[in-house]
């Protein structure tokens, strides 16, 4: 069966079986490996990618599913060589990224959510980040790194529709 | 990856449409939560699926002054927020806002908690109990409705030619609650689960979860709170009433010993007891 979507801003076109998890074909076949296949049970959060700008784990997503949607990576979000998003840089100046497994999962979820939420407090946000497992254990830096993001998007009145790339 | 495999995939647009897959033989796809685990379980994935989430009539939520119509593909997530202003609902959005992880709510849908046979944690399950929810079911014959406590006993069976659409609410609830018990704060399945309602008529509707296999009404606790004296709503009194009317079997799971499972309940209920009475409904005690 033939599928498509747009990745990344970019037309895609999958040919083969509709019940493929949608990690495996950013990772094998479009060599996107910064969304990470860890539990692939949804438990662990480190795939979530961005599907209709909704944040949601792609092991468990059949790619038959996503069939016209728009697909966004962790590399969809940044290149590294352009800016970074506010949330990218807030936990680069804050040093919250320790190995680096489950990052770019997490950016994916906060991302979406300080989008969705510009005045969330402190227990939102970590009620946010239940579905991404850091096995480092540096949540704290974390959420002070998000807390600071939405800080600074507010005092720069960027909050009327939340943060965007 | 299995690229090569032949697999019949049907994202039906209409109701008819999926019941004609079905026919065929093909397994019903809502979230794909539980589902894409099978592999995971040793168990093959279905030959022939068919998706129900381009079907605009299973995907809303209908709130009228007198019921609530509940898609059977809408997301635990679409559902609490659909509710949250809904007064008497406030177990049902506790247990849509409280299920799994944010990820997952946004992906797993009310259909497919109930329809996961072997699934006994499902949070939706004891709060739809508590609901007196009726289910909706098309078949190969037509439409069918039927208390949820009925659709759960004989689900295996029903759902050999049948699909659940629709979830029937009536709004005969003044308050509600959902109390869990995972080994986490959040994040993983709850050893236990107990809902609690009361309706207009100041009966006490109770429902358990992920105790024993399958969900069900505290058919023995709801006579007990109905017999005592008031007020009948102590969150002590309904613990010892809990601890004397105990009749649940738990089940052994990695999680936790169905002993476990079968000792936290009067504590859940004596939580949820107390959140009820924090509710706008029963504020007036």
């Amino acid at each position: 069966m033939v599928v498509t979507f747009q990745l990344n801003g970019e037309d895609c076109r999958f040919d083969g079986d509709p019940m493929t998890p949608l990690v495996d074909i950013l990772r094998q076949e479009r060599f996107l490996t910064g969304t990470k296949a860890v539990c692939r049970e949804g438990f662990c959060g480190a795939c979530t990618v961005h599907v209709d700008d909704e944040a949601v784990p792609s092991c468990l997503k059949p790619v038959g599913l996503v069939q016209g949607c728009a697909v966004t990576t962790i590399e969809g979000l940044s290149s590294g060589n352009q800016v970074l998003h506010p949330l990218q840089a807030n936990f680069e100046a804050a040093d919250a990224v320790q190995c680096g497994m489950c990052f770019p999962g997490m950016v994916m979820s906060l991302s979406a959510f300080v989008r969705d939420n510009p005045h969330a407090s402190r227990p939102e946000i970590k009620a946010a980040m239940v579905g991404n497992i850091c096995r480092c254990t540096g949540y704290e830096r974390i959420v002070d790194a998000v807390a600071d993001c939405l800080d600074q998007a507010r005092k720069a009145g960027q909050l009327v529709g939340g943060i965007h790339v | 990856m299995a690229a090569s495999v032949e697999r019949l995939f049907t994202a039906a647009s209409t109701i008819e449409e999926a019941l004609a897959a079905r026919r065929q033989g093909a397994a019903v796809l809502a979230g794909g939560t539980w589902m894409m685990r099978d592999p995971r379980r040793g168990v093959d994935l279905p030959e022939a699926v068919v998706a129900l989430h381009r079907i605009p009539a299973l995907s809303k939520v209908e709130i009228e002054p007198d019921h609530v119509v509940i898609g059977a593909a809408v997301t635990h997530a679409v559902l609490g927020r659909a509710l949250r202003a809904a007064a008497g609902f406030e177990g049902l959005v506790a247990a849509a806002e409280g299920a799994a992880n944010p990820g997952i709510r946004r992906v797993a849908t009310v259909g497919g908690n109930l329809c996961a046979l072997d699934f006994a944690a499902a949070d939706l399950a004891p709060a739809l109990l508590a609901c007196e929810a009726t289910v909706e079911l098309q078949t190969f014959e037509g439409s069918r409705l039927l208390g949820i406590s009925d659709f759960l006993k004989d689900r295996p069976a029903l759902l050999t030619e049948a699909m659940v659409t629709r979830i029937h609410l009536r709004r005969d609830l003044i308050a509600s609650a959902h109390i869990r018990l995972p080994l986490r704060q959040a994040g993983d399945y709850p050893v236990a689960i107990v809902s609690f309602a009361v309706d207009k008529d100041k009966r006490c509707r109770i429902a358990v979860g992920s105790v024993e296999p399958v969900a069900r009404r505290w058919t023995a606790l709801e006579q007990a709170m109905a017999a005592g004296p008031a007020p009948a709503l102590d969150p002590k009194r309904a613990a010892e009433l809990a601890l004397e009317h105990n009749d649940f079997q738990g089940r052994d799971g990695k999680e936790a010993e169905g002993w476990y499972r079968r000792q936290v309940l009067p504590t859940l209920v004596r939580r949820a007891v107390a959140a009820l009475l924090k509710t706008e409904g029963l504020a007036w005690l």
